[in-house]
């Protein structure tokens, strides 16, 4: 065979040596060869006893188990080798593979080791039981008895012989007379004798013979060649000839002659045959007797030969059981521990990380459903560890774009005027830029990770947690803050924006502040300035009409004009009115310069509202006046400056009813909102235009082209000293709505 | 590994194999060549040992096996074996007729058969070999120093009750000879 006929026969032996239809194909054979062994001994007593003691049966018998012995050593070795080597090299599983191999293999050899003990002792004693039996006395008696017939027979026939030889040697056995009287004798002799057969032979060539008509001999009895020679080499020989047909047996006795006794021509001796016949049924019973004794002592000589074979055919068997137990040990064995093994061995490499790693075991039963359950879950983990570093990546990137961005946003953030806070949904700080803390002069670690009333726990601070402590309500922008920090009396502006998640959740707020105080000394400078400007142009108007007066008067003087008298007079009284206009004025402006701090009372505020709409009520035909306090209010009294709010409320109502037309409406509304009290001064007047509303509070602003400009700017004066603010939008669905926000409390 | 275990096998296998040393032993062997053939003669002593007697007269065929091994002999080295022959002689005891019958059968073909009567005849029947032509030499170059080997299988017997062993002599070897001159064309 060629190798790459023998490797191709390996490569097919291999792949299929795990076929089930093989292994059940051996495990058939293994059977059919138990039960061929078994049928053997069962057969065996049926079998002739020469072949199942035979030699050659013998050795192939022996042959066979020990090859079988070879097997089940090689098997059992090699497995128990491969497990040690397992074992050494402490390969996962090796251990459990090793209890249930031996387990399994204990299991099968145990019992058939021990089966095959006890049954080879019953068999050995069964067997020597049976030669000990008194069967062969009873057998050598039978025989005995028919030996001794048989020889007495014998004995008889020999002396028959003699005497037949002593009467025939008188004979002249060429003679023709001699013959006949010969064959008379022989008649009377065979009667005498009571002989069967009667021959004369001349060496070893037939002379005469007689057999009794009686005996049931149908032929003439032919000695044999080897008889009468033996007879002629030993004087005397003795034949048991067995008759065709079931006649019996016939006992043969020859003597011969010394000499020729009846003529010296005649060379060869005389030889007589005398014979018995045995009567069939006797010499049935009597070699019956002979056979079974021969077939006993074939037996006993057979005996250690007997018992070997049968004990080799029981050891076959059994080492047939017990390679097929083994084998079918062993391969149960496998079939568990294989899996469980590469199960285990899985498990250690997915734990080293190594995810593409699959048991690749061909298993149909639950050990097939756990490691496809196995491989499933490992794929599992292979697609979520790639989808993980997938998202770990766009994590990566996005953290780093967030990052970056974070770092632009607090790069901004620090590089911004406005102070930026930011709180959780729990009210805790968790960004504060540079502005702010420069803002509130605190340090960065004293209200980061704080809440908002730890980090601001002072009252001018605790505005701004009021403030983070609640959403701002709709529609409100911003709102201008007072605080005085450090002893400086500071204006903010600051605006409450609320964080909210996709499903409006609070995230969170963000508060952003902006010092407005160096804007407002900036504004109030400008203002100061716009009011300088004002005052000398107001102040100019009169004094060019007294300038005028007085160059007139200085002309006529000169000229010596007789109407100097009344010029003198006209200009004393432009002079007079125009000083009193300049007078007023600066009235107002002491007035306005000279408004003093806010003195806080408590103010029924119902009341209040009601005195002030009563001065307004009628004042204009077609204007309708109405309004009121709204719902109830928190506290029946509010502490306000009673005089200033209603100030207040004078110059808004002023500007209200002159800017509305009949017919019209002009409505003051008061009500609670959040902890501050809200008062509106509504009207559906002419409205305000957008670019006039930035510098409506500004001092000396005004729209009407009439009045001093001071009304609003003393309304915005008023309100923020009392920590309030104003502010104007316009009316549905025309005019505009003046809306006051004052603290409560 | 495999060819250990397959090494291993085969040793045991010879070790079982080995036969069991009998008691009997072969004398007055010799050969004669006679034109082209050897004719070999032997005496086996002490061959009929009483387990064997028992065997006889039970009736049982038994059997006493001569191999012969024609070898060219070397001085220096293990002779070369050139031929093999068996001469099987098998006795059958009848016991109704109380006789002996004996087949000699060379090299498997019966060549013989006698009837004996008594033990002495039969002993001598079965171990006595006179002249018996087992080899022919032709063929063989006249020049070759010659010998053959003759052991006798007397059957087996069992060791631990069950492991058959086979009985037999030592080989015993023949003067050496040369086989015939080429015969001249």
């Amino acid at each position: 065979m060629s190798r790459r006929r023998r490797e191709g026969l390996r490569a097919r032996l291999l792949r299929h040596r795990k076929d089930p239809r093989l292994i059940l194909g051996g495990l058939g054979l293994l059977l059919l060869l138990a039960t061929a062994g078994f049928y053997l001994v069962q057969r065996e007593r049926d079998l002739p006893s020469f072949l199942v003691t035979n030699r050659v049966l013998l050795f192939v018998l022996w042959y066979i188990n020990v090859v079988l012995i070879l097997t089940v050593l090689f098997v059992l070795l090699r497995n128990l080798f491969k497990l040690l080597i397992e074992r050494r090299h402490r390969i996962l599983g090796s251990n459990f593979k090793f209890k249930l191999v031996a387990t399994f293999i204990g299991l099968s050899l145990i019992p058939v080791l021990l089966l095959f003990a006890i049954a080879t002792e019953l068999l050995q004693g069964s067997v020597e039981r049976w030669f000990n039996t008194p069967l062969k006395p009873v057998l050598g008696q039978g025989n005995t008895v028919a030996q001794a017939l048989y020889e007495q027979i014998e004995r008889t026939d020999l002396r028959a012989a003699s005497r037949a030889l002593a009467e025939v040697g008188g004979f002249d056995l060429k003679s023709a007379t001699a013959r006949a009287r010969l064959t008379r004798r022989l008649q009377e002799l065979q009667g005498e004798l009571g002989l069967d057969f009667l021959g004369i032979y001349e060496g070893t060539e037939f002379v005469q013979a007689v057999v009794d008509p009686q005996a049931g001999i149908a032929n003439l009895p032919e000695p044999g060649q080897d008889f009468l020679n033996e007879v002629l080499h030993r004087r005397q020989a003795l034949r048991r000839e067995d008759r065709p047909a079931g006649r019996g047996r016939l006992l043969m006795a020859g003597v011969a002659s010394a000499t020729s006794t009846a003529t010296a021509a005649t060379a060869a001796p005389i030889v007589v045959v005398a014979g018995s016949l045995l009567p069939p049924a006797l010499a049935e019973a009597s070699e019956a007797l002979i056979q079974n004794f021969q077939g006993f002592r074939q037996l006993e000589v057979q005996k250690d030969d007997f018992k070997a074979s049968h004990l080799l055919i029981f050891l076959m068997v059994t080492l047939l059981i017990l390679l097929a137990s083994s084998w079918v040990g062993l391969y149960l064995a496998r079939r568990v521990t294989v899996p469980i093994q590469a199960l285990a061995e899985g498990t250690r490499r997915i734990g080293l990380g190594d995810l593409s790693h699959r048991v690749e075991v061909d298993a149909d039963d639950e050990l097939g459903v756990l490691v496809r359950s196995f491989n499933q879950m490992t794929e599992d983990l292979q697609s979520n560890k790639e989808l993980l570093e997938h998202s770990n990546r766009e994590l990566s990137a996005t953290a780093e774009r967030l990052g970056e961005e974070r770092a632009l946003l607090a790069a901004v953030l620090e590089n911004v005027a406005a102070g930026v806070v930011s709180t959780d949904a729990d009210g805790r700080i968790f960004t504060c830029n540079g502005a702010a803390l420069a803002i509130l002069r605190q340090r960065e670690e004293e209200v980061l990770g704080r809440r908002v009333e730890e980090a601001w726990p002072d009252r001018e601070r605790g505005k701004l947690a009021a403030l983070l402590d609640h959403d701002p309500p709709a529609g409100q922008g911003s709102r201008e803050v007072h605080l005085i920090l450090g002893g400086e009396w500071k204006t903010f502006e600051a605006k409450v924006t609320p964080m909210r998640g996709p499903g409006g959740a609070l995230l969170g707020r963000v508060l952003v502040i902006e010092d407005l105080t160096e804007l407002i000394k900036a504004q109030q400078l400008a203002a100061w300035n716009e009011a300088a400007r004002r005052i000398a142009h107001e102040i100019k108007n009169p004094l060019t009409p007294i300038r005028l007066g007085a160059e007139r008067l200085q002309r006529k003087a000169e000229q010596g004009d007789p109407g100097l008298a009344r010029a003198v007079l006209d200009a004393v009284e432009i002079i007079v009115r125009e000083v009193g206009t300049i007078q007023q004025m600066v009235d107002e402006f002491s007035r306005f310069a000279r408004m003093p701090r806010p003195r806080p009372t408590a103010v029924d505020l119902g009341r209040l509202l009601e005195e002030t709409l009563h001065l307004y009520r009628n004042l204009k035909p077609g204007v309708e006046i109405a309004g009121g306090v709204a719902g109830p209010l928190p506290l029946p009294e509010i502490k306000l400056d009673g005089e200033q709010i209603k100030r207040v409320l004078i110059n808004l109502l002023d500007n209200a009813v002159e800017a509305t037309d009949p017919p019209g409406r002009v409505t003051i509304s008061a009500h609670a909102n959040d902890g501050h009290l809200e008062i509106q001064v509504r009207d559906t007047g002419r409205g305000i235009p957008p670019e006039s509303k930035e510098k409506l509070f500004l001092p000396y602003f005004s729209t009407k082209g009439r009045g001093t400009g001071l009304g609003l700017a003393i309304v915005h004066r008023i309100v923020a000293d009392h920590h309030g603010s104003v502010r104007v939008e316009d009316n549905a669905p025309k005019g505009s709505v003046f809306t006051l926000e004052l603290p409560l409390g | 590994m495999r060819a250990t275990v397959a090494l291993l096998c085969l040793f045991f296998l010879l070790v079982l194999a080995s036969d069991a040393r009998a008691a009997a032993e072969i004398s007055d062997f010799k050969v004669a060549v006679d034109g082209d053939r050897a004719l070999v003669s032997l005496k086996l002593d002490r061959a009929f040992t009483s387990r064997l007697w028992e065997r006889v007269e039970s009736g049982l065929p038994t059997s006493i096996v001569y191999r012969f091994l024609l070898e060219k002999d070397r001085k220096r080295w293990y002779d070369t074996q050139l031929k093999e022959n068996t001469f099987e002689v098998v006795a059958t005891f009848d016991a109704v007729e109380r006789q002996y019958a004996v087949n000699y059968k060379l090299d498997g073909k019966l060549v013989q058969s006698r009837m004996v009567h008594d033990h002495n005849a039969l002993a001598a029947a079965m171990t006595r070999i006179e002249s018996l032509p087992v080899f022919t030499l032709d063929r063989l170059p006249g020049e070759w120093r010659l010998l053959i080997k003759v052991r006798a299988e007397l059957g087996s017997k069992t060791l631990l009750a069950m492991i058959p062993v086979a009985v037999a002599t030592e080989w015993t070897e023949s003067r050496k000879f040369r086989g015939p001159a080429p015969r001249q064309p």
